[in-house]
């Protein structure tokens, strides 16, 4: 935990130095057509065991970078004004219990953000990819090192300026291996997390 | 043997990479214009025949919603009614005016803009991108309209009117690792000097009707300008060109 409250207190201390310079530029965000998003969100692991046979509480810190292409300007006139982005995405998850282990994967992701608030932007998200991670074989409900991660999960992004924004926000996670080996009970877990993106 | 036996793949995976990352950056634009466009016109006119021109208002809407004329439509609007040549001098509301007492042409331009971003279908075929892992990329392209109807009130200094409209549209196809803003800037850009060419054209085809009689000293000899519409081409006009070179023209 303290090499997490480590990158939490960076992450704090870059957002106030970023908004020192966020009230000199303006701040509000015109991302259109071909604007591409490059960020760094961490969060960390928390499992849930959803059934009894289910017993391994694995958690641990995840790394996520990626990258993201805006597919279309801003649609609608309503609340759900917004646009949708296509990109990709690095997930790398140390865990630490049940004892420490690693875990890397890569998800194509999409994404539909909400623009009607303008400088707060909700948004909702869905990856999904191939994840290998040597927890597997040593836990019952997973038995193979390569799996497939799934994740679905909602943020909001506050520009601080017109090029960069904090995120917070919640994913639910899911680790399995799509039936190609058995036990394959998939590990799920909830993942808070935080971060900052930058636009181009 | 070895050497071929390895060199087969790896010059297919080469030449394979290269038409994947040169097709998947691609972007291409396509103008539309109505067939009943008339040819570009142009003609002599006396130059002390040539009044100044007033641009009093542009009015926009996008999407239906009124907004603020951006700067760079603005200049250039201006610059096309510079181009042609049909008026000796050219004022701006807002700036240095014309006098109260000399012969002018008042302008007045609206301009309805439509963009169809196809975000449901960008969604539908980013999703199926996505669960490619990318590999489909170059295959798939995306799809941007955007069309532009201009309506123009010229007004003469004795009060007669003559209006003009005009529309063109165009569409930009790109894949999505050749999504840039610079596409959709082009596209507008194109569509707009093509309504704008079409516009203007008209205005041409009644010099006559803009012209200030005025009669020739004795002895001096009548000079004259070619007036015409100085523009791109109003034709359909698809361009290709890899993200590499999208560099303004």
């Amino acid at each position: 935990m303290p090499f997490l409250a480590r990158i939490l207190t960076t992450l704090a201390l870059g957002s106030l130095m970023m908004t020192a310079y966020a009230h000199a530029a303006d701040p509000t965000p015109k991302i259109t057509v071909g604007t591409q998003e490059v960020g760094l969100s961490v969060g960390y692991l928390l499992p849930h065991r959803l059934t009894q046979n289910h017993t391994t509480k694995q958690q641990g810190v995840a790394f996520m970078p990626s990258w993201m292409m805006t597919l279309s300007d801003p649609v609608g006139d309503s609340w759900y004004r917004g646009q949708v982005s296509l990109g990709a995405e690095m997930v790398y998850i140390q865990f630490q219990e049940p004892f420490v282990s690693h875990g890397v994967g890569f998800t194509p992701k999409i994404k539909y953000t909400f623009v009607a608030l303008d400088r707060i932007r909700p948004y909702a998200e869905f990856a999904g990819g191939p994840f290998w991670t040597d927890l597997a074989g040593k836990i019952p409900e997973e038995s193979s090192r390569f799996n497939f991660v799934l994740t679905a999960g909602f943020g909001i992004s506050y520009f601080l300026t017109d090029q960069a924004a904090l995120n917070i926000g919640y994913r639910f996670h899911h680790i399995s291996n799509a039936g190609t080996r058995y036990p394959n009970l998939g590990l799920n877990a909830s993942l808070p997390f935080g971060g900052f993106s930058f636009y181009f | 043997m070895i050497g071929q036996i390895f060199s087969r793949p790896l010059i297919g995976s080469v030449l394979a990479m290269t038409l994947g990352l040169g097709t998947g950056c691609s972007h291409w634009i396509e103008l539309t214009v109505p067939t009943d466009a008339a040819p570009p016109t142009g003609t002599t006119v006396a130059t002390d025949a040539r009044v100044p021109l007033l641009l009093e208002t542009i009015r926009v809407t996008h999407n239906g919603s009124s907004i603020a004329p951006p700067a760079i439509l603005e200049r250039q609007v201006f610059g096309a009614f510079e181009a042609t040549r049909l008026f000796s001098q050219h004022y701006q509301s807002g700036y240095t005016q014309p006098g109260a007492d000399q012969a002018r042409v008042t302008v007045r331009l609206s301009i309805d803009n439509l963009v169809e971003p196809h975000a449901g279908q960008a969604a539908w075929r980013g999703f199926v991108v996505g669960a490619s892992m990318f590999s489909l990329a170059p295959f798939i392209s995306l799809n941007y309209d955007y069309s532009t109807e201009m309506s123009l009130e010229m007004e003469r200094w004795d009060g007669q009117i003559k209006q003009y409209t005009a529309t063109s549209n165009g569409s930009a196809h790109y894949n999505l690792f050749g999504a840039n803003p610079e596409v959709i800037e082009q596209l507008k850009g194109q569509v707009t000097e093509a309504c704008l060419s079409s516009l203007l054209n008209q205005v041409i085809q009644d010099s006559s009707f803009y012209l200030a009689s005025s009669e020739q000293p004795q002895g001096n000899p009548i000079r004259t300008v070619s007036v015409g519409v100085h523009h791109s081409s109003t034709h359909t006009i698809p361009v290709s060109q890899p993200i590499a070179d999208s560099s303004p023209r």
